[in-house]
């Protein structure tokens, strides 16, 4: 590279020796070829050169010493020309000095921390570590609640007043509308009628924008505050020994109806299992599956029974938020544009849009930010092409190809204001996943590989994927299909859970699979004994007392030899 | 002369830093179709050569720690004192005797490693340390080896300015450096020392590089440094050998740079007397913990508490940034991630910070000073209550494992004399900090094992070298060093050279696992490692690597099953019914002495007792495994049982241990007498049978000898004659009970005993060892009589070897005494 010769390529020496012995008058002349540098032993060598040419075994000692000389002397020729070819380089100035000035730049500054320019921790990691110590700190974690849960309520005030406005606006217009076009052609002409509809329109969109920036506003507002009442918390609290109660300098008024939380299972059906992963060592996961609605184990508010309750899971995941023990979901996507305008993804857009993201940027920033990485990948893809080892080579001439993003591909956003997880895995897939037939180098299968690698670098010890790839249940989902999707993804899954156990980061600790809502108790029960064939159940630890069950063994010997002993009298 | 003293203060020995390891990018997958190993665990593997490394002048490696994502955590010797500290605090200028004899030093610790493949290439004043006697100790000479020239981490190593300018070039195309760089950073070293002054103290990074970089046009370096640095008059006025000695090491043109060896006779040496310094001797007293090893003391410290992970978070060097930060925004399916957050805790910061031994020290503060240094005949042993804890506990306990360690270490260093008391104490529990050692005096190892293992050819290719290169990366993976590139390469290293020193032998998939544990113990000395592979094979596993180990192995087999039916004859029963065989489950446990089956510190624990016994010890290992797993057994059909044994389940080692030895106590030893096991002879009447025999019986047999050895012993027995009551009145056991029964009786399946005084005596006796006794010829009758009474569940049921008749010779027949 860069007119410096290759020295990987490892230089082959030849070493000589020449022997000779008292009986036989010739010399003969031996030659062995000898990688420089020479990793190995010098002695094994002379062994291996003594019995491969049948020398005597007495000269092993000159042999020997001849040798480490020949290896000594070559390896310092090696790295002597090495080094000549080098300062040559720079001398002549066939490497450009700048390239090297800003290599070695770059390297102290960016790796080595005494010559880093960003020292210390970044803004979101002082609020991190701020908000995590606030919410391990007994009753904050109370008034953290609170004060979200009033946030989210003001979110939902103006929400639903601005859906009130509109529909009242929609109404009376409708109702205008329908008078103007009663009278066409009596008392309004086409034009007037037009006009009408460009005036309405301009009055949704001014009443839209209205509420819109309102909304902006206060979630602006709602996110400061917020922000600030932690750190000046966080503050607060060191200087006090013992419980420090923040309630006082809430940013919001107490909360009138205070919370509930539900203790209804979010599941329709679940199961768990314990397993071993692991021929000798076994590690233990824990999986379940569960049959629920992908978008309730998300929204933080749930409706039981008329009343708004809240979920359950929700304070642990405030708790873990900045830990090491963070929360994914997988969640497939159709379109690859990255627009939330329908279906599962508008439903998902609306439970994020619903309350106030107060740590990280709100999901349509995140996607924007998203889109200009695409960008670059997109552009990586065309020039260079990573080339993926699974994937069939048209697949990847395609996908090289295209400017959007592709079935498998994933991106990840992150959410302080769902319920149950803080990461969301989104997933692009196609029509091709509704086939029967998809084997274990299907796009979607190759990315679910993908995200568990990534959650096992980034310390994501839960994660819950789709069992069947998919969020709802259809017709074409016969209890076959669904036998045989659920096992590819089970296989697949253990597989990758083995690989990433090898990777030296965090363990996967739970593995939930989802199931649609509404699938049959029968299919349920099939899926359910699929996972003790798949994966190694852990056999349940069962505490037995040795000592009683042998002197019971022992009554019942006695019991039965005084029977035989009565007999035999 | 030193004394040492209890009470003497302990300073920090030990220093510890922590580095990163690169992550792999995106697609990460080997030739071989399995994953990259991560790099962290290929620089563990290379480290370990640093373990062996032992020169006066390099300070020692103790440990090197593999955390979650490719943390590093490196503990060596440490000293507080260095060149660098030095230069700062002498006002003056340090004497030139002073700086050559240190040179002196640095370059005979520079040449022997270089000698063992090893380049510095991190040469700064501040990793040149001092010890109390003002004697060199490198620092930090390893980390360019076990990163693999760099390969394996993203910072660059050395310090600028001490950076020869051909690494500028080499570096960045990662080639790897050779000797001479480390001339030219001593060098620059060196002057500055002499000069009193620092070269470049004020540029920036990139002034620095471009000065380097300019170097190389000029043609007196050194001259030119020395202006830089303000003292050129200085400079003018060394002797003029020193200046020919500084411009042998700064020098642009290679071949006139001197590699630290020849620098090492330079003529500069001979012409100071720089050896006669006064060093700075300790008089003070000093602890006796200094004068162990460092290994050991690092060892007991741990044990104490110490934690290192603990050390670097209290000076934030563990600082860990919430990976929700982190994480990328964008994983396109080739496996590239985008926008993920450079993790600044990834930085390199090689702060070393000194652990405190005062946790140890307190711990061990009521130990007298013979503690330390005890006469080995004059150990009394330790207080029973501890030797009654747990094996776990008794390995966790820092004053048990002081007092092992002291004693083994004696024990080990004066092997093979005191065997005897070896074997003694390892009977105990072995330390797990010599188990390498032990286990290969307990395997009979000599020491010249060394040039053996040179001679074999470990290169050529084999026939099963494929085999051999598919399974090592399977082979006990989960444990960081096995799974390096390193214990690869040396785990087929000394397969090959068992196979090549074993032509008789084939390599048959599990061996593999069985030499895992003995390149663990040994990573650094293959040698050992290869010649415990070898005893071990040949004490416990004789034949079984055979092209056609059948008869072997189906022995082995039938021979567990028959220790089955004699200690547990409900067991053996229920197995039989079902037909599950030891064949379906215990073939990987015997070829792989449970290596396969168990992970590395299980084996350990197993094979501790293991090789205290005989041969036959691994049976009552596997007898103890199915009585551990008895409940689950019993009450499991065939397909059940196939289910639980293709994932053995968790079994408790130490019980399994304890269990397998209390088998071994009561078990006659031709209960387990294999034909193929290795033995130094075997006696007339000795139960060798051939496996169609063994396979028609059911109970084990029992020999004359043992017979003998029953009545000598206080072991309950009772002899079972089946003759008819006249050839019994005639000649007889003495003491033996005679039921007499035909063979046609056992053809009624319900047939049972009739009601007699020698039934209830029979019940009576039941857990006695019950061996049935009949003429020669009646072998058929024998075996159906103890299937008869396995059936009744009596357990210990066996037969006599050789018949009634074999006991004529030894003379104890005697008529029957009537009542």
């Amino acid at each position: 590279m860069n007119g410096v010769k290759d020295y990987e390529k490892k230089h082959q020496k030849t070493f000589c020796y020449t022997i000779s012995t008292l009986n036989i008058p010739d010399t003969y002349k031996i030659e062995v070829p000898v990688h420089i540098p020479f990793e190995g032993s010098i002695d094994e060598l002379s062994h291996r050169i003594i019995n491969g040419f049948n020398l005597p075994l007495n000269v092993i000692e000159e042999l020997s010493s001849e040798l480490q000389k020949f290896v000594e002397k070559c390896t310092i020729d090696f790295y002597d020309c090495q080094t000549v070819d080098a300062i040559e380089s720079i001398r002549n100035e066939s490497i450009e000095v700048e390239d090297i000035v800003k290599y070695w730049e770059k390297a102290f500054q960016e790796e080595t921390f005494s010559f880093t320019d960003n020292k210390g921790p970044s803004n979101d990691q002082l609020f991190g570590t701020a908000f995590h110590k606030l919410a391990h700190s007994g009753p904050s974690l109370d008034a953290i609640l609170h004060i979200e849960y009033g946030y989210a309520q003001a979110v939902q005030d103006i929400m639903s007043r601005k859906c009130r406005q509109v529909t009242s606006l929609t109404k009376t217009q409708t109702e205008e509308m329908n008078y103007a076009m009663d009278g066409l052609n009596k008392y309004t002409t086409e034009d007037d009628i037009n006009a009408l509809a460009l005036k309405h329109f301009d009055d949704q969109t001014l009443l839209q924008g209205k509420w819109n920036s309102r909304l902006d506003t206060l979630k602006q507002e709602q996110r400061t505050g917020y922000r600030e009442w932690v750190m000046k918390t966080v503050e607060e609290m060191q200087g006090v020994d013992g419980l420090y109660s923040p309630i006082g300098n809430s940013p919001i008024n107490i909360v009138t109806n205070g919370f509930t939380i539900s203790n209804m299972s979010l599941y329709d059906m679940e199961e768990s299992f314990t397993i071993h992963l692991g021929s000798q060592m076994k590690s233990t996961h824990n999986i379940r599956i569960m049959s629920a609605d992908t978008l309730n184990l998300l929204s933080l508010t749930l409706e039981e029974n008329g009343t708004v309750v809240h979920h359950p899971q929700r304070l642990q995941t405030v708790l873990e938020l900045y830990s090491q023990d963070l929360k994914g979901l997988v969640l497939f996507i159709d379109t690859n544009n990255l627009d939330f305008y329908s279906g599962l993804a508008k439903e998902f857009f609306d439970i994020c849009d619903g309350s106030t993201e107060f740590h990280f940027n709100s999901l349509q920033d995140q996607l924007e930010i998203i889109k200009s990485d695409l960008k670059v990948a997109v552009e990586n893809r065309k020039c260079k092409g990573p080339v993926s080892n699974f994937l069939s080579p048209e697949l990847q001439a395609r996908r090289n190809k295209s400017k959007l993003l592709q079935c498998g591909d994933v991106y990840i956003t992150k959410h302080s204001n769902l319920a149950s997880v803080h990461l969301v895995f989104h997933m692009v897939i196609d029509d091709s996943l509704k086939s029967g037939d998809i084997n274990s180098r299907h796009p979607v299968i190759l990315g679910l590989r993908n995200i568990l690698k990534t959650a096992c670098s980034y310390d994501i010890t839960m994660i819950t994927i789709p069992l069947f790839l998919t969020h709802e249940m259809t017709e074409d989902m016969t209890v076959p299909w669904c036998q045989k999707r659920a096992e590819l993804v089970l296989k697949c899954v253990k597989g990758f859970m083995i690989e990433s156990v090898s990777l030296g980061g965090s363990e996967l600790k739970t593995i939930q699979f989802l199931v649609p809502k509404g699938i049959s108790e029968e299919v349920f029960g099939i899926l359910a004994t699929m996972v003790p064939t798949i994966f190694r159940v852990s056999t349940p630890l069962v505490f037995e007392s040795s000592e009683p069950e042998i002197e019971s063994q022992t009554k019942n010997k006695k019991s039965s030899k005084s029977k035989r002993n009565s007999k035999s009298k | 002369m030193t004394c040492n003293c209890v009470d003497a203060p302990v300073p920090p020995l030990f220093g510890v830093q922590t580095l990163f390891a690169a992550q792999h990018t995106s697609e990460s997958c080997g030739a071989n179709g399995l994953p990259l190993t991560p790099n962290s665990i290929t620089i563990l593997g290379y480290a370990q050569k640093l373990r062996t490394l032992n020169h006066p002048n390099l300070v020692s490696h103790l440990d090197f720690i593999r955390k979650q994502h490719g943390r590093i955590i490196l503990v060596s010797q440490y000293f507080n004192r260095s060149l660098w500290t030095e230069s700062k605090n002498y006002s003056l200028l340090i004497p030139l005797e002073k700086v050559l004899s240190w040179t002196h030093r640095i370059l005979s610790a520079l040449s022997y490693l270089n000698d063992n493949g090893l380049v510095h290439r991190f040469l700064t004043p501040q990793y040149i340390l001092l010890d109390d006697e003002d004697n060199v100790k490198l620092f930090n000479y390893g980390i360019y080896y076990m990163t693999n020239s760099g390969k394996n981490i993203t910072f660059p190593i050395g310090k600028l300015k001490y950076t020869a300018p051909e690494v500028l070039v080499l570096d960045r195309a990662s080639n790897k450096s050779g000797p001479k760089t480390d001339s030219w950073s001593l060098g620059i070293i060196i002057l500055e020392l002499l000069l009193g002054a620092q070269l470049w103290p004020t540029l920036k990074l990139s002034q620095i590089i471009r000065k380097i970089l300019s170097l190389t046009h000029c043609t007196d370096v050194v001259m030119r440094l020395a202006r830089e640095m303000g003292r050129l008059t200085m400079y003018q006025s060394l002797p003029s050998e020193l200046k020919d000695f500084l411009s042998k090491c700064i020098c642009m043109d290679v071949t006139k740079r001197m590699c630290p060896k020849e620098l090492y006779d330079h003529k500069i040496f001979s012409l100071y007397e720089y050896s006669k310094i006064l060093t700075n001797k300790c008089y003070s007293c000093k602890h006796p913990l200094r004068q162990m090893k460092l290994n050991q003391v690092y060892y007991l410290w741990k044990l104490a508490g110490g934690d290192v992970e603990w050390a670097l978070k209290k000076k934030g060097l563990l600082r860990n940034e919430s990976s929700i930060l982190l994480i990328p925004r964008l994983i396109i399916l080739e496996g590239t991630l985008y926008g993920n957050a450079r993790n600044q805790s990834c930085l390199l910061d090689l702060q070393i910070i000194e652990l405190s031994l005062d946790l140890l020290v307190n711990r061990l503060q009521h130990l007298k000073i013979t503690d330390y240094d005890p006469l080995i005949d004059q150990i009394k042993d330790c207080d029973d209550t501890i030797d009654k804890l747990p094996l776990v506990i008794r390995e966790k306990d820092t004053e048990y494992q002081f007092h092992r360690i002291v004693l083994f270490d004696r024990l080990l260093s004066s092997y093979p004399f005191k065997l005897d008391k070896l074997l003694i104490e390892a009977k105990k529990d072995i330390p797990p900090y010599f188990r390498g050692e032990i286990w290969a005096c307990l395997l009979n190892v000599c020491s010249d094992t060394e040039n053996t293992y040179l001679s074999i050819d470990k290169e050529t290719a084999g026939v099963t070298d494929r085999q051999i290169e598919v399974d090592i990366p399977r082979c006990h993976q989960y444990n960081d060093l096995l799974s390096s590139s390193v214990a690869h390469k040396k785990l087929k290293r000394v397969l090959k050279a068992w196979l090549v020193s074993h032509p008789e032998y084939v390599y048959w998939q599990g061996l593999d696992s069985l030499c895992a544990p003995f390149v663990y113990l040994n990573f650094c000395k293959e040698h050992v490692a290869y010649a415990c592979l070898t005893a071990f094979v040949k004490k416990y596993l004789n034949d079984v690597f055979l092209r056609d180990n059948s008869a072997v192995i189906r022995e082995y087999l039938i021979k567990l099953f028959h220790l089955i039916a004699f200690h547990d004859p409900q067991l053996a029963n229920h197995l039989d019914d079902k037909g599950f065989i030891p064949d379906l489950f215990a073939i990987p446990w015997f070829l792989t002495m449970f290596s396969h089956v168990f992970p590395m510190h299980k084996i350990f624990h197993l094979w501790d007792k293991l090789l205290l016994g005989d041969s036959s010890y691994p049976l009552f290992v596997g007898l103890s495994i199915l009585s551990q797993l008895r409940s689950t057994l019993l009450n499991s059909g065939f397909n059940e049982c196939i289910l639980l044994f293709s994932d053995l389940p968790e079994v408790d080692i130490e019980k399994c241990v304890l269990e397998s030895s209390k088998f071994n106590d009561v078990t006659p030893r031709s209960i387990t007498f294999r034909k193929y096991e290795l033995r130094t002879e075997t006696r007339e009447h000795d139960p060798c049978l051939i496996y169609e025999v063994l396979q028609k019986e059911f109970s084990p047999r029992i020999s004359v000898y043992d017979l003998q050895e029953l009545k000598r012993s206080s072991q309950k027995f009772l002899v079972v004659d089946a003759r008819e009551q006249g050839c019994y009145i005639e000649k007889c056991i003495p003491g033996s009970l005679n039921i007499p029964i035909k063979e046609e009786d056992f053809e009624d399946e319900n047939f049972d005993l009739a009601p007699s005084p020698e039934l209830s005596a029979l019940v009576n006796n039941r857990g006695s060892v019950l061996i049935v006794v009949d003429n020669l010829h009646q072998i058929n009758k024998v075996r159906k009589f103890c299937r008869f009474l396995v059936k009744k569940e009596y357990p210990k049921v066996c037969s006599l070897h050789g018949g009634i008749e074999a006991l004529q010779t030894f003379n104890i027949l005697g008529p029957a005494i009537l009542f």
